[in-house]
């Protein structure tokens, strides 16, 4: 049960990957207790951001090269990862990254991994297991041979164990049946009205996540090409045709659209 | 003709006395290849230089436990601890700095790692070789006709005894779920809040501690304490390689066979043999089931 939310606020944020710029001067704010979405297609730049909440880019060999990460006021640029989970941020990462030899009890005491109060922890497990009561029978299960709607389950889980003030979901909806996406988002819609957690899901289901999310920005090849409330950018018809498409799909990428249609100009969206 | 080069014998106690041998010998190589699949599994590094650290650990049993003559269990404590801060070494002032690094290079980094402790060896303790340890009871007994020695029945007991902490650790304490985390997935282990560091560090502390144990056991049984026994390392990668290099209980398991594989073949065969006969049980075990007998590629994600 986290105590209100921690407010995210991102400024001029660049960030190479040895020479390649993967995010280029963008800034993105999320207010304590906001539930905020982060859209874009594939290689817009979503799971760099993440990293560099993180502070995972070390792992790809990636640096902050400009710009300022603040959470609830205090840099954590330069911080290691453990100290930012410390400080209240968990996430659910893109492709869920369970552990796949671990069982699903395990999986979850690992979210469990910065708390200090130990006594604590077995509480928030039974917690978890009231919101998710499919899991109780698969604790000894191992991870990995779960379907991918229990993956997605264990992944949120686990990082509700660390009982956040900023909860991350990095494509949520990834490869999974759309009944089981809705609930997810409305668990989420959920978890930030009852304990007041901010939330930042980054998607590239834009229509799902402007129904559940008050503001958005649209990423597109590393910089905010867009922002505004859910509903400015679900009436702003360059979204419309981007992201949300004819039938509320969302196209793959900004190119599939573009090159079929002649080129056709993409409209200001600046 | 066939056995012009052996001396085959039916005898049961003989061979009795062999299987023996062979289960306290396999025990030595079992902490050894547990140590080595250990930094393997958790760290993704292919450690050349385990029997090197073995062979730290029988030399720093002979300051400790012969030359400033401590108390065993005191000698014994102070052997592991020293041996625990050199793996914090090994991992804060190397290994810290190869992650991320090529698989060869860090593989060549051992290798160097490895060269170093040689010559470190060397100069400290000089060429001679040394005797072998002594501190266990030396006795033996009869049983069935084969001579079993104290020492051989006390390794195994140990070994057996450290082998169960071990797995408790790793199964029921949270520092043990942590590291079996980051060998699952270490970007999501440090997205939990878990310092892959602080675990790496450990992994290495516990190898090199392993391998002090190792080397402690194996002065008792080899010929004697030179710059030789590294090759201990040698004979513990079959082992390893045999139970799947990513399966702990498995290595234990390779570990035993191959120390039993050799004692036979060193009591039929002749002392010449032992190397061959543990190799080609490698390449026999690689040619049928190339991920050893126990090693699984990791479970994809669905």
């Amino acid at each position: 049960m986290s105590v209100g939310g921690l407010g995210l606020k991102i400024e001029g944020l660049t960030v190479v990957y040895g020479g390649v710029t993967a995010l280029d001067d963008v800034h993105i704010n999320v207010p304590p207790g906001g539930f905020v979405s982060v859209l874009g297609a594939n290689g817009a730049g979503k799971t760099t951001l993440v990293r560099s909440i993180t502070s995972l880019l070390y792992l790809h060999k990636g640096r902050v090269r400009r710009g300022s990460i603040e959470l609830g006021g205090e840099s954590v640029v330069g911080k290691k990862s453990p100290e930012i989970v410390a400080a209240g941020v968990a996430q659910v990462p893109e492709g869920r990254k369970l552990f796949p030899n671990l069982t699903v009890r395990e999986n979850l005491l690992c979210g469990a991994a910065s708390r200090s109060d130990l006594g604590g922890i077995d509480e928030s497990l039974e917690q978890n297991l009231e919101l998710f009561p499919q899991l109780r029978p698969l604790l000894a299960q191992t991870a990995g041979l779960l379907s991918g709607g229990e993956q997605q389950m264990v992944a949120v889980g686990r990082a509700l164990m660390s009982q956040p003030s900023l909860l991350i979901c990095d494509e949520l909806s990834l490869g999974l049946a759309p009944k089981i996406v809705h609930r997810l988002f409305e668990l989420l819609t959920e978890i930030n009205e009852a304990r007041g957690t901010s939330i930042l899901v980054i998607e590239q289901n834009a229509s799902l996540a402007l129904e559940h999310a008050a503001s958005a920005y649209v990423l597109e090849l590393g910089r905010v090409l867009m922002e505004g409330t859910a509903a400015e950018l679900r009436g702003n018809p360059m979204v419309q045709e981007l992201y949300l498409g004819g039938g509320g799909e969302a196209h793959t990428s900004y190119a599939a659209i573009e090159r079929p249609r002649g080129g056709r100009p993409a409209g200001g969206g600046r | 003709m066939l056995l012009a080069f052996g001396n085959f014998t039916a005898d049961p106690s003989v061979n009795l006395q062999f299987l023996i041998g062979g289960l306290a010998l396999g025990a030595i190589y079992a902490v050894v290849a547990l140590g080595f699949v250990l930094v393997y599994k958790s760290t993704d590094v292919l450690n050349l230089a385990h029997g090197e650290f073995l062979m730290l650990g029988a030399y720093f049993a002979l300051t400790f436990l012969v030359s400033e003559n401590l108390n065993f269990f005191l000698g014994v404590f102070v052997l592991l601890l020293v041996m625990l801060v050199f793996g914090l070494l090994v991992h804060y002032g190397i290994m810290r700095r190869m992650v991320g690094q090529g698989f060869f290079a860090i593989v060549l980094i051992t290798l160097g790692i490895a060269t170093i402790i040689r010559a470190l060896l060397l100069i400290f303790y000089g060429p001679t070789e040394r005797a072998r340890l002594d501190l266990l009871p030396q006795g033996s007994f009869e049983i069935g006709g084969a001579t079993v020695r104290h020492v051989d029945i006390i390794i195994f007991a140990v070994v057996a005894a450290c082998v169960l902490l071990f797995f408790a650790f790793f199964k029921y304490t949270r520092l043990g779920l942590h590291m079996r985390a980051v060998a699952d997935d270490i970007e999501a282990a440090a997205a939990m809040g878990i310092d892959p560091d602080k675990v790496y560090a450990m992994t290495w502390a516990a190898a090199m501690v392993m391998a002090g144990l190792g080397g402690l056991l194996f002065g008792h049984v080899t010929g004697a304490i030179d710059r030789s026994i590294e090759a201990i390392g040698l004979r513990a990668f079959p082992a390893a390689v045999v139970g799947g290099l990513t399966s702990l209980g498995g290595s234990i398991v390779g570990g035993l066979v191959v120390g039993i594989i050799e004692q036979f073949a060193n009591g039929h065969l002749g002392t010449k043999w032992r190397e061959p006969v543990a190799f080609s049980v490698m390449f026999i075990v690689l040619l049928v089931r190339p991920n050893g007998l126990w090693g699984r590629k990791d479970l994809e994600r669905v």
